[in-house]
């Protein structure tokens, strides 16, 4: 518990610095150190987040925002990180939908970084409402997901050498945290054929 | 959507004590186009800042240094006015689990930014924020003036509209309606709200409604539900608590304010709850650790109150340290020139003078505390002054005090026994009944001489009785309420006056804030719309 509370403190510092090496890297237009910052300090919100979810910490804090804004959002703030063609469409998105939204914005940001590492030319970032269902997926043109990972989609994979683990492990445990009448948030992966990550959320 | 530019030529003003981050911040405004841009380092400067100019956009980082923080800066500065509705107060944060605890709305950010983010990304947000506050200008600018029907009219408005601005107007509708009396349907709204969907504010806000409208019992439940749903808010706790408190459980009081303490170990106006019922309790142990943690945390800080020396300073005293209360009243008074002649101080100073067997001393103390007319002072601070009386043999004057606090409270049983307590500890024990039925019968008395004369035609001297009684006992509903009534019952039945018009309006506004319940509040409602239909609008 004690080392817990360290790290906790350590993490918030070492964001502090990121925070720094951002805007100085932003200031004279160093984007691939801004990149590489931003990539860090969301590697960081998601290890604590991780922390909180297994120690049952992780509560969402749900209001109405709209997943139009948080799209447009996303897709200007990695744009200039990356030579690709990063699209957002919120054409059918709903005016404003229930979520939390900085847990909401930390998973999408992250499928967003796995997306830019392996497109080819482009990422399309996309909110529709469909039925009773909010949908914010994360479509790249790269190789898609390895067939093991489609294979056994709910297998909880913390670990993994492409780092993509603790991200999905923390996707399904965040959508699950979206619970409205009985229905519960999901995650689901698809390659179509590159890969498609998509976060439903419940009316 | 509105561009930027239609946002442009907005104040900001930046808070962060790191000097890297404020010149981070302002660069990014500046490639942004905003130049009118003010800095402060800390609470202090940006409190004075706040007071000196307006801003549109306040950006402040959640941690200050010199253990501050902007969720203090965001209470102090809501509770003193010193920002409207229509200011954006942006909180900064590296991470926001620290920050994810949550209080009533009024005290919450309009939104939270992670560290780290571009300038584009920042670009974003202040558009979607300051459209928000565009669409909601209307709704804010109706309660800043606390006109709380067109507040509820307003938002209707946005509700029916369809657009993504509802569920907020949803949040604002429900306080309103709450703030204007109107409980039931309050009560109503938030269950169809929560049938929708069960969010913290909505269910608050129920719990709210049902205090208000004395279902105790019912509110009880609901908080115990929400605080189950939603650990994270802490002015369940604070409700709560208060019900306990007002039912005389203080120590299921005390343990439900610990529990939102370890939640928000640094949240001031918990450990000032606690120390509050401590003392009720006489716990004078839990009053000095709450306050000194409270009064070291907002030392030369414009957090600090003056309320926290005098209830730690008396902690010192009745913990049998009258020297440390002492030395801590002489620290704040040269710290703080307004220290110098605050009657609260005084009294606690003249109580610590007689424990520590200075007499003349304490009696000097003492004739500073009653300088102030006491009943004009808050009723806490009264009590002190009537104890410190009554400690240093000053009988008279003590119960004088004691008296006029039950002619402003002559229902309050927790208030009636305060009063005992008083006498009892410092003065004659027994003493106490009598002089609460004396106090009760007076107010009784005059109240039925006013009514009389009312009767009698005498509508002018009625209200004029009625008058100088409310102005003497602001807190008694009964005589505010009927003085607001005869006021107004003169002015239908001889024209208007704008003297006594006036009058009348602000004993109606302090009857709303003692008992928004209170049944001669609907009469006074009835009275002024016979005076608009008979003397028109303007009356």
């Amino acid at each position: 518990m004690r080392f817990a509370a360290l790290a906790a403190l350590s993490i918030h510092d070492v964001k502090n610095r990121l925070a720094l090496m951002a805007a100085r890297a932003e200031n004279r237009g160093d984007n691939e150190t801004l990149r590489d910052a931003l990539a860090a300090a969301g590697e960081l919100t998601r290890l604590l987040a991780c922390y909180k979810a297994e120690t049952g910490l992780l509560r969402p804090d749900i209001d109405a925002f709209s997943p139009a804004d948080l799209v447009k959002e996303l897709v200007t703030e990695t744009r200039p990180l990356s030579q690709l063609d990063i699209l957002g469409d919120s054409q059918l998105a709903p005016q404003s939908w229930f979520y939390d939204e900085s847990l909401i914005r930390m998973v999408l940001a992250n499928a967003l970084h796995n997306a830019l590492r392996f497109a080819r030319q482009r990422i399309l970032v996309t909110a529709r409402e469909s039925g009773d269902w909010l949908e914010l997926c994360v479509a790249d043109d790269g190789p898609g997901y390895p067939p093991e990972m489609l294979a056994n989609p709910a297998r909880p994979a913390p670990m993994s050498e492409e780092g993509v683990g603790i991200g999905l492990y923390l996707a399904r445990h965040v959508a699950a945290l979206h619970e409205n009448h009985g229905f519960r948030g999901e995650v689901s992966l698809d390659n179509a054929p590159g890969a498609v990550f998509c976060l439903k959320l419940p009316r | 959507m509105a561009s930027l530019s239609a946002h442009e030529n907005k104040k900001f003003l930046i808070v962060d004590d790191m000097p890297e981050m404020r010149s981070s911040l302002r660069s990014q405004l500046a490639s942004l186009g905003h130049s009118r841009v003010a800095i402060s380092s800390n609470v202090k400067t940006a409190v004075a800042q706040l007071e000196q100019d307006s801003f549109d956009v306040i950006l402040c980082d959640y941690f200050l240094g010199d253990g501050s923080d902007g969720q203090q800066l965001l209470e102090h500065v809501r509770k003193r006015k010193l920002i409207s509705r229509s200011t954006l107060f942006i909180m900064i944060t590296a991470e926001k689990g620290y920050v994810s605890v949550m209080t009533a709305a009024e005290c919450l950010p309009d939104d939270y930014l992670l560290k780290p983010f571009t300038a584009d990304a920042l670009k974003l947000r202040l558009e979607s924020l300051l459209d928000k506050k565009a669409r909601l200008a209307k709704v804010d600018a109706m309660q800043d003036k606390e006109r709380w029907p067109e507040v509820v009219a307003a938002c209707d408005e946005i509700i029916a509209s369809g657009d993504r601005y509802q569920t907020e107007a949803r949040r604002i509708r429900g306080n309103a309606l709450i703030a204007c009396g109107r409980f039931d349907e309050a009560m109503a709204f938030y269950r169809q709200v929560l049938a929708i969907r069960v969010m913290p504010w909505a269910r608050f806000g129920l719990a709210r409604a049902q205090f208000a409208q004395g279902e105790l019992e019912a509110c009880t439940a609901t908080l115990r539900q929400l605080i189950e749903e939603a650990p994270q808010l802490l002015s369940a706790y604070d409700l709560l608590s208060q019900i306990q408190l007002d039912a005389g459980q203080t120590d299921d009081a005390l343990h439900t304010l610990d529990q939102a303490c370890e939640i928000a170990p640094e949240s001031l106006s918990r450990h000032r709850a606690i120390a509050r019922v401590a003392e009720k309790k006489g716990d004078f142990t839990r009053v000095e650790s709450a306050l000194t943690r409270v009064v070291t945390k907002t030392r030369n800080s414009p957090l600090r109150e003056t309320a926290d020396i005098a209830s730690l300073g008396n902690a010192h005293a009745e913990m049998g340290a009258p020297e440390k209360a002492i030395q801590l009243i002489d620290e704040a008074r040269k710290n703080f020139k307004s220290d110098a002649d605050d009657p609260h101080l005084a009294a606690v100073e003249a109580l610590a003078q007689h424990k520590a067997g200075r007499p003349e001393l304490a009696a000097a103390a003492l004739s500073r505390a009653l300088d102030t007319t006491p009943g004009s002072l808050p009723q806490d601070v009264a009590l002190r002054i009537a104890r410190a009386c009554l400690a240093t043999g000053q009988q008279d004057k003590g119960e004088a005090i004691l008296k006029s606090i039950v002619q402003n409270n002559p229902e309050s049983t927790a208030v009636h026994a305060q009063v005992t307590e008083a006498l009892n500890v410092h003065g004659t024990p027994g003493r106490a009944a009598a002089l609460i039925q004396e106090g009760v019968q007076e107010v009784v008395a005059l109240n039925n001489e006013a009514v009389r004369r009312g009767r009698a035609g005498e509508l002018g001297a009625a209200a004029e009785m009625l008058t100088e009684a409310a102005e003497r006992l602001p807190g008694n509903a009964q005589i505010v309420s009927n003085a607001a009534f005869a006021l107004l019952l003169d002015i239908y039945s001889n024209g208007p006056d704008t003297v006594k018009l006036h009058d009348a309006l602000r004993f109606q506004k302090r009857v709303t804030m003692l008992d928004a319940r209170h049944p001669k509040l609907a009469d006074i409602a009835e009275l002024q719309r016979r005076i608009r239909t008979k003397y028109g609008q303007t009356a």
